[in-house]
C-alpha cells in the first residue's frame, strides 16, 4: 500500500514538473520574440494573489553596470517578472531603492542611487504598473549587501530593491 | 558653544599695538602664494620670564613658546627652527632682552623671521609683551602686548600665533575655524565639529540614523544636512545656538543638502522630486524653491562661488560625473574638468580663483584644483588611499579632507599646495565629508 501511494506520488510530481518546463518554455519563446536575448523562466504564472510575505520573496533585486542605472539585458527579465507580479497583485505598494557599490563619492552616489530607483519605477510604469503604487529612495552607498571591497561584492550593491509596503 | 564661553572667560586685552609706521598699511611680508612658496624660517624664542618671587622659576615661558610653535606649524607655511640651534646667548630675567637682537646670529642659522617676548605672570595674570623682527632686513616688524586674565596659555599663544601670522601675510589664519564632519558607526551617523587644532570635538546631532553633507551656514549659527531620521532624506537646518532643528526640505526622493549662498539666504539642494535629480535654491526663510537646472541627468554637489555670482556642481550629462560651472540664475552652463571619467564633490576657493574636487586615477580617489577657467589643473594628493569631499580654509590656504583605507577613514588638513598633510582627530574610525567654518568672531 505505501509503496504504491509513493509511486503515485511520484508519477503526479514528475507530470507536475514537465508542465513547470513546458510553461517555461513558452514563456521564453515570448521574450526572445520581444527581442530580448536572456533566457529566464518568468514567476508570472505563480504570479497570483501572493501574500505579503510570498511577494516580497518572489521580488528580485536588479543590478547595474559601474556608474549605470540603464536596465540591462539581464534586468529586463528580472523587471518582467516583478512587473507580473505587481500586476496580479494589487493589494500592496512598493518601495524602490537604489543603491551604489562603495566607489566614488557619497554625495554622487545618492543621486546615482536615486536615478537607479527612478529609472526602475519608470521601467515598471512602461510595462502597466500604476505609478502612485511606487515611492522611490536611494540609500546611496550606505547600505551594502556584501560589505567586502571587490568586483564581486560591488556588483551585488549596485542594485535596485524592491519593497512591499501595505 | 564652549568655544564661545571660554573666549569670553578669557578677556584679552591688547594694551597697545605698534605697527612701525611704514608698514601701517598691512604690508604683506610672506607671498605664500607665489609658485616657488616654500616654508617660511621663523625662530621662536622661549618667553623671557621677568616674573617676580615664585612665578620667576615657572617654565611657563617655554610652555607658552611651545604652544606658539605648534600653532605656526599648523599653519603649514612654517618651518619652525629647533631652539638648539640658537647661537645668541641671552640673559634670563632681563626685560631689555628682546630689543636688543643680534642679528647675524639669526641668519646664519637660516631664521628669516625672530619672535621674542617676556611673559610676567601675577597671579591668575599673564602679561606678555611680544616682538617680531624681520632678520634678512634687521627691522623690527611687530610689537605687541597681551594680558590674560585666566591662566589658559592655549587661547593666548592662538592669539599670538594668529597676530603673527597677520603681520606676515595679512591673513589671521583658521585658528578660530571648526570643521564639521560626519563620524559614521555602522548604519548609524551623527554630525561632530572640531577645533582647527584637533580639540574640542563636539557631537551635535543626536540622529543615529543615515546623515551626510553637513554645511554651516556663513554666520557658523546653523548647520544644513540630510538625514534619514524620518525614513527617507530630508533635509534639515540646525540652529548651533538654541539646538533647534527645522525641517526645510522633504519632497519626494531626494533631498540632498548642497551649500548655502555667501548671504545665507539661500539654501542649494539637489531634489528628485521631478523624477530626475536636479539642483534647485531654497529660500531659508519663506521655503520657497527656485529650480536652477532642467537636464536630464544627474546634477548634484552644487557649491556657490565666494561672491555669490556662479555655482559649480557636478553633472553626468557628458556621460560622465564631471565639474560644471553656471551663473547663479542658472544659465551659462560650463564643463571645467575634461581630464578622467569621474569628476566630483567640488568646493570653491574662498579666494574665487580655484575649486577643488576629487578625481578618479588609476582606480583611486585623489583630491585636485582647477581654476574656474578649467585651467591649471593640478594634483595635490597621491598617496594609496581614496582621498575626497575637499573643502576650503576661510583663508584658502589650506584644504580638509577625508582619507579613506579600507581599516578606517580619517580627517585631513593640507596645504592648498598639497602638502603639509596632518591628520585631525585620530580617534574616530570612520570620519567622512569634512567641511570648514567660516572664521568665529571673537
Amino acid at each position: 500500500m505505501m509503496k504504491n501511494k509513493i509511486t503515485m506520488m511520484g508519477i503526479l510530481f514528475v507530470a507536475l514538473f514537465s508542465l513547470v518546463l513546458f510553461s517555461g518554455c513558452a514563456e521564453k519563446k515570448a521574450i526572445v520574440a520581444e527581442g530580448t536575448a536572456q533566457e529566464q523562466p518568468s514567476a508570472a504564472q505563480d504570479a497570483a494573489t501572493l501574500s505579503a510575505a510570498a511577494a516580497q520573496e518572489a521580488l528580485k533585486d536588479i543590478n547595474f553596470d559601474y556608474d549605470k542605472s540603464n536596465i540591462g539585458t539581464e534586468a529586463r527579465v528580472i523587471m518582467k517578472a516583478n512587473a507580473d507580479i505587481l500586476l496580479k497583485n494589487r493589494n500592496f505598494n512598493i518601495i524602490v531603492e537604489g543603491h551604489c557599490d562603495e566607489r566614488g563619492t557619497s554625495e554622487y552616489n545618492m543621486a546615482l542611487g536615486e536615478r537607479r530607483a527612478q529609472e526602475s519605477k519608470k521601467y515598471l510604469i512602461n510595462l502597466g504598473v500604476d505609478g502612485a503604487r511606487m515611492k522611490t529612495i536611494s540609500y546611496g552607498e550606505e547600505r551594502p549587501l556584501d560589505s567586502r571591497s571587490n568586483e564581486e561584492a560591488w556588483a551585488k550593491n549596485r542594485r535596485a530593491h524592491f519593497l512591499i509596503v501595505q | 558653544m564652549k568655544q564661545l564661553s571660554k573666549i569670553a572667560l578669557l578677556t584679552l586685552t591688547i594694551f597697545s599695538c605698534l605697527i612701525l609706521p611704514n608698514q601701517a598699511s598691512a604690508k604683506i611680508y610672506i607671498d605664500i602664494d607665489s609658485p616657488s612658496f616654500q616654508q617660511f624660517p621663523i625662530a621662536i624664542c622661549d618667553l623671557n620670564n621677568i616674573s617676580s618671587g615664585s612665578a620667576q622659576t615657572t617654565n611657563i615661558g617655554v610652555a607658552l613658546a611651545d604652544e606658539i610653535k605648534k600653532y605656526l606649524s599648523m599653519t603649514g607655511i612654517f618651518n619652525i627652527l629647533n631652539k638648539k640651534s640658537f647661537l645668541e646667548k641671552m640673559e634670563p630675567g632681563n626685560p631689555d632682552i628682546i630689543e636688543k637682537v643680534y642679528f647675524p646670529d639669526w641668519s646664519l642659522i637660516g631664521a628669516d623671521y625672530l619672535v621674542r617676548g617676556n611673559i610676567l605672570q601675577k597671579g591668575k595674570q599673564i602679561i606678555v609683551d611680544s616682538r617680531l623682527f624681520d632678520v634678512t632686513r634687521s627691522e623690527l616688524i611687530m610689537s605687541k602686548k597681551y594680558s590674560s586674565a585666566s591662566d589658559d596659555q592655549k587661547d593666548l599663544a592662538k592669539t599670538i600665533a594668529s597676530d603673527i601670522l597677520l603681520a606676515l601675510t595679512g591673513d589671521e589664519g583658521e585658528f578660530n575655524t571648526k570643521i564639521a564632519f560626519i563620524s559614521k558607526n555602522n548604519d548609524s551617523s551623527d554630525i561632530y565639529t572640531i577645533d582647527y587644532d584637533g580639540s574640542n570635538q563636539t557631537k551635535i546631532t543626536n540622529h543615529q540614523s543615515l546623515i551626510m553633507s553637513p554645511r554651516w551656514s556663513p554666520d557658523n549659527k546653523y548647520v544644513a544636512f540630510t538625514s534619514f531620521k524620518e525614513g527617507a532624506p530630508k533635509v534639515f537646518i540646525k540652529n548651533l545656538q538654541t539646538g533647534a532643528e527645522k525641517r526645510v526640505s522633504d519632497y519626494e526622493g531626494l533631498n540632498l543638502c548642497g551649500s548655502f549662498s555667501p548671504d545665507g539666504k539661500y539654501l542649494l539642494l539637489t531634489l528628485s522630486k521631478e523624477g530626475i535629480e536636479d539642483i534647485y535654491s531654497l529660500n531659508v526663510e519663506t521655503l520657497r524653491l527656485n529650480r536652477l537646472t532642467q537636464s536630464y541627468s544627474i546634477d548634484v554637489s552644487p557649491a556657490w562661488s565666494p561672491n555669490g555670482m556662479q555655482i559649480a556642481f557636478v553633472s553626468n550629462r557628458s556621460g560622465s560625473p564631471q565639474i560644471y560651472v553656471m551663473d547663479a540664475d542658472g544659465n551659462n552652463v560650463r564643463r571645467i574638468t575634461y581630464e578622467g571619467n569621474y569628476n566630483t564633490s567640488p568646493s570653491w576657493s574662498p579666494r574665487g580663483n580655484r575649486i577643488a574636487y576629487e578625481g578618479r586615477v588609476y582606480g583611486r580617489y585623489q583630491i585636485f584644483s582647477i581654476d574656474t577657467e578649467g585651467n591649471n589643473l593640478i594634483q595635490l594628493t597621491f598617496d594609496n588611499a581614496d582621498n575626497e569631499s575637499p573643502s576650503w580654509s576661510p583663508s584658502g590656504r589650506q584644504i580638509v579632507y577625508t582619507s579613506k583605507t579600507a581599516s578606517r577613514s580619517r580627517i585631513c588638513i593640507m596645504n592648498a599646495n598639497g602638502l603639509n598633510i596632518r591628520y585631525l582627530n585620530e580617534n574616530v574610525n570612520r570620519a567622512v565629508m569634512p567641511v570648514w567654518s567660516s572664521r568665529f568672531k571673537k
